[in-house]
């Protein structure tokens, strides 16, 4: 008997242990939405600021109304038109016809989601294309469009099978009662399918504020979801605030899912619910329209949490953590130009604040015309390349007249010689980050550092081509502007060679690596590094000899479909930020250089700065470097197309190709599992065919 | 009077109908446009051609995706047969369990793994309670990592069409089987496992599609080191430049996962839709 008793406690054991790996996670992220610091992995106190930050912020909420009002929308028409569709293709005749709707119906379900969300990027592309429109069609209406598409199916699928299960004899009876076929629908058959119709709804509603994937490529710019706001959230700095989201999240749907199982139609035995349906008719009528005034009414009140938008619409798209945003108690730069733009003009103007990570993001979202901006922030070498492409639009500096407060050392520049396209915003240098603590000071002499084995695993790179190459190049003493592509191949070579040590690729990832201690080393900007060291005190900076200078400067993008008047405030927007008060939040903030003489000898400022960390001021102006002659020595200019295709080309080599030293056992454990399978399938086939003859044999015989 | 033709009512299906040809079938003619058009506008298999620089990232893939699809039915085949020894209540019970992380959207899941697993991560700092300051185990970035990020993002794909068919095998069946002498595992093996196939075939491509195509889980779990085809299309349609290469490769990662699903539908003899829950 022992036997009997064992095997129930065997699985109930495994089925604990694999609910606690599946909720271990959650429990983590929810433990530590908790938490009074930053920190993931210490819980120093209990406290409710990240969920405190999330409402201040009100981005979240932004987003989760969107992310309603889309999926509410698709799954009402998504319901509407599956049902009707359900319908009609029971009724079909024609098989072959039938069969043809249903396997086009089945296939975003079959298709992995990013080709659908491809394949309709390409779509709008393409009808784009064709209209010669200057800007992409992506944004609410291509959003919706796609969600009404992959929830379809999903609503066809649940609708149809009750379709079937009903007595057709009942809709006949109808019809030749004298009902037409919309009225032999609606007393009939609707009553039959409804569960079928309300799980299908269901179903929408909720695969729709889940997705990801599709929505990514065919959302834009314009404004975000919850999931695309929760992907550029993890894509940044991580805040503890995102865990307070997700928190929430589950939370939210938690409750739901208990209530929905202790009302609990959904197991119980589905005619004698249809049944009940039926006799609720009245009742579940209510209980809906109650559900959908409820979701409704809750949409309405998130509109009014966050304010309606207002007639101008500033589009200002930045460097992810690059401007003073009111965390901390500092001062929301964004928030205060617009009470400022409306105390000065009386009108009111809504900032559309959106982030990148890389140049490159910058330009791929400027060349594709993915999105509309009004002021941007590139780096130098970026600059000079959208002006030379047409990018830009020249600026109106009689409308900036803080352009005085820039020293003349930041002033005509090569990116722009005539001083007609752009301001200034912050300029430092690229050096080696790395913790004091793990790192021997003996190993840090220069770009070395970024190839020492000591450090295997604990080595970040800078995640995008451009500074990557320039790193290698300027650690083999390369002109970082060479068109030779012998030169760029030697660049790769350095970078192939430090690949099988490098942890990982990051962009703004870095601060979270290297604040956790997760990693030892980064080149990065010496900016970022006092931002770093006031969250972990172990880090020192190191500026090698040969390094980056760059300038980072603010410009208007060509666009002729914009208004005069937002031209003015994009003007204006950028006068506001060299004023003395914005622009010593953002100095503080961002804690980059700044070209600004009204930040630098802002005493407040200065002190700010020391508190960081004592040398802050000498790491970011140091007095015996001469920022224009190592500028023009070492700074990224434009590159020709030809150089730029072939760097990418290697930068794309470079990160596709496995090194020798990662080639992963995977592979052949996946080669091994591959072949298993086969001879499985093969051996199982054989011995079935062997028994079928066998029988067959036998009953042969047995004749 | 004729009576009202009746296959009228068919034509409800028409909305739909112009919906999937303007929505789903011409984008995906439009994908084929863009992976077979080359640089001068003609046809052209330059873009597959291109595709070489990409193997790597095909084959990890691949493999990474059949390993998880795998580890996924080893660990989900048990539990939903364990769910399924359990009574009804408790029944209901695990398998809301089950579906409430699917519920959660992956970024999240996926961003909580790589937490747990960092080298400064939860469990690091659990164990380094437990064994000592030296002790690390390296886990985050490495391929592991990533495939360990499918399997628990993906697993109750596996659990719910099993669970769902295992539920509906008349239990008289096995009750039948050890009556005529069969042991436990025996009937496990011969009796259920078999009719099992339908939920662990619709399991499998329900597991195997997502794992091959995602992107993301090894952006975060791979620290960027382990592409995969997922990442290098999404990478692609970041730059207009090189939406045919992205093309090419749905293309081929779409034929890649047709081919699959329809030899895994062979094995589905009843062709049954059974496995479909939610």
């Amino acid at each position: 008997m022992t036997k009997k008793a064992r095997a129930p406690l065997l699985s109930k054991v495994y089925t604990f242990f694999i609910y606690f790996l599946l909720y271990l996670p959650i429990a983590v992220m929810i433990l530590f939405s908790f938490n009074d610091s930053k920190s993931m992995t210490n819980f120093t106190g209990f406290s409710l600021r990240w969920y405190k930050e999330l409402f201040v912020n009100g981005k979240a909420f932004e987003a989760l109304k969107y992310s309603l009002i889309i999926a509410l929308l698709s799954a009402i028409v998504a319901t509407l038109i599956g049902t009707m569709a359900a319908y009609g293709i029971h009724y079909m005749r024609k098989k072959a016809l039938r069969r043809a709707v249903t396997s086009v119906t089945n296939i975003p379900m079959m298709n992995p989601d990013i080709v659908t969300g491809i394949s309709m990027l390409l779509l709008f592309a393409f009808i784009q294309l064709i209209l010669g429109l200057q800007h992409s069609l992506l944004g609410f209406g291509t959003l919706l469009i796609a969600h009404i598409t992959f929830n379809l199916p999903y609503v066809i699928l649940s609708v149809l099978p009750k379709l079937r299960q009903m007595d057709p004899s009942l809709s006949e009876a109808a019809l030749d009662l004298g009902c037409t076929p919309v009225k032999a629908f609606l007393k009939v058959e609707l009553p039959a399918i409804l569960p079928g119709v309300l799980s299908g709804a269901v179903m929408a509603f909720t695969l729709s504020l889940d997705d990801f994937v599709i929505s990514n490529f065919t959302i834009g710019n314009s404004f975000q979801t919850l999931p695309i706001l929760i992907y550029s959230m993890t894509k940044r700095e991580v805040t503890p605030d995102m865990n307070a989201i997700c928190s929430i999240v589950f939370v939210v749907i938690f409750i739901l899912l208990l209530l929905s199982n202790l009302s609990g139609g959904e197991n119980r035995d589905r005619s004698a619910f249809s049944e009940k349906l039926r006799r609720h008719k009245k009742g579940i009528a209510i209980a809906v329209a109650g559900v959908l005034t409820a979701v409704t009414a809750g949409i309405v009140v998130l509109f009014l949490l966050v304010p309606p938008r207002t007639e101008k619409v500033l589009n200002v798209y930045n460097w992810g953590e690059y401007i003073s945003d009111g965390s901390d108690d500092s001062l929301d730069t964004v928030k205060a130009f617009e009470e400022w733009y409306y105390e000065e003009y009386g009108e009111r103007v809504k900032v559309n604040y959106t982030t990148y990570a890389s140049n490159e993001d910058l330009y791929n979202k400027m060349s594709s015309g993915a999105a509309e901006y009004d002021v941007i922030f590139p780096s130098d070498y970026m600059l000079a390349k959208l002006r030379d492409e047409g990018y830009l639009a020249p600026l109106d500096y009689s409308e900036i007249p803080n352009y005085e407060n820039i020293y003349d050392e930041f002033k005509g520049l090569f990116y722009d010689p005539d001083e007609r396209y752009s301001v200034p915003y912050t300029y430092g240098v690229i050096g080696l980050i790395y913790n004091g603590a793990k790192v021997d000071e003996a190993d840090v002499t220069g770009w070395e550092l970024v190839q020492n084995e000591a450090y295997r695993d604990k080595i970040l790179q800078i995640d995008n081509p451009r500074d990557a190459f320039g790193i290698a190049m300027y650690a083999l003493g390369i002109d970082v502007n060479t068109t030779d592509p012998a030169e760029w191949d030697r660049a790769l070579q350095f970078l192939s060679d430090q690949k099988p040590i490098v942890q990982s690729y990051v962009m703004d990832e870095v601060y979270n690596k290297m604040e956790s201690g997760e990693a030892y080393v980064a080149p990065y900007y010496a900016g970022d590094f006092l931002f770093m060291y006031e969250n972990n005190e172990d880090l020192a900076f190191y500026q090698p000899e040969a390094t980056n200078f760059f300038i980072d400067a603010m410009c208007i993008p060509a666009n002729p479909t914009r208004d005069d008047e937002t031209y003015l405030i994009a003007n204006r927007f950028i006068n506001y930020m060299l004023s003395e008060e914005p622009a010593v939040a953002n100095a503080e903030m961002i804690c980059y250089a700044s070209p600004n003489r009204t930040v630098v000898e802002n005493e407040e400022y200065q002190e700010y700065m020391a508190d960081i960390h004592e040398d802050a001021m000498e790491i970011l102006y140091p007095e015996d470097v001469d920022f224009r002659e190592e500028y023009g020595k070492y700074c990224f200019r434009g590159l020709d197309k030809d150089t730029d295709k072939y760097m990418n080309g290697l930068w794309d080599k470079l990160k596709n190709t496995t090194t020798e030293e990662k080639t992963d056992i995977t592979n052949y454990i996946a080669l091994g599992l591959l072949v298993l399978i086969v001879a499985a399938l093969v051996f199982f086939a054989i011995r079935k065919k062997r028994r079928e003859r066998y029988y067959t044999e036998k009953a042969v015989a047995k004749v | 009077m004729t009576p009202r033709p009746k296959n009228r009512r068919s034509l409800a299906a028409a909305p739909h109908m112009v919906w999937a040809i303007l929505f789903i079938v011409a984008p995906l003619i439009f994908v084929a446009v863009y992976a077979f058009r080359g640089q001068n506008g003609g046809f052209s298999f330059e873009n597959f051609a291109a595709l070489g620089d990409y193997t790597d990232a095909f084959v990890r893939s691949a493999s990474y995706s059949l390993i998880a699809t795998v580890i996924c039915l080893v660990i989900g085949y048990p539990l939903a047969y364990a769910i399924s020894l359990a009574s009804p209540k408790a029944q209901r019970v695990l398998i809301m369990m089950v579906m409430l992380p699917m519920w959660i959207n992956f970024l999240i899941r996926t961003y909580a793994i790589m937490k747990l697993l960092e080298d400064t991560g939860f469990v690091n700092s659990v164990l380094q309670k437990i064994f000592g300051e030296e002790v690390t185990l390296h886990m985050i970035n490495t391929p592991g990592a990533v495939i360990f990020g499918m399997v628990y993002d993906y697993l109750p794909y596996m659990v719910l069409p099993i669970f769902t068919v295992l539920s509906k095998i008349d239990p008289k069946l096995g009750e039948a089987a050890s009556d005529l002498g069969c042991s436990k595992i025996q009937t496990l093996f011969r009796v259920t496992l078999p009719l099992s196939v339908s939920g662990v075939v619709s399991g499998i491509t329900m597991v195997f599609v997502p794992s091959i195509s995602t992107f993301y889980i090894s952006q975060k779990l791979g620290g960027g080191q382990y592409l995969l085809i997922g990442d290098a299309i999404e990478r692609a349609f970041g730059n207009p430049e090189k939406y045919s290469v992205g093309a090419a490769m749905s293309f081929v990662l779409m034929l890649i996962v047709l081919v699959s699903t329809a030899i895994m539908n062979r094995f589905d003899r009843d062709n049954a839709k059974g496995g479909v829950v939610v």
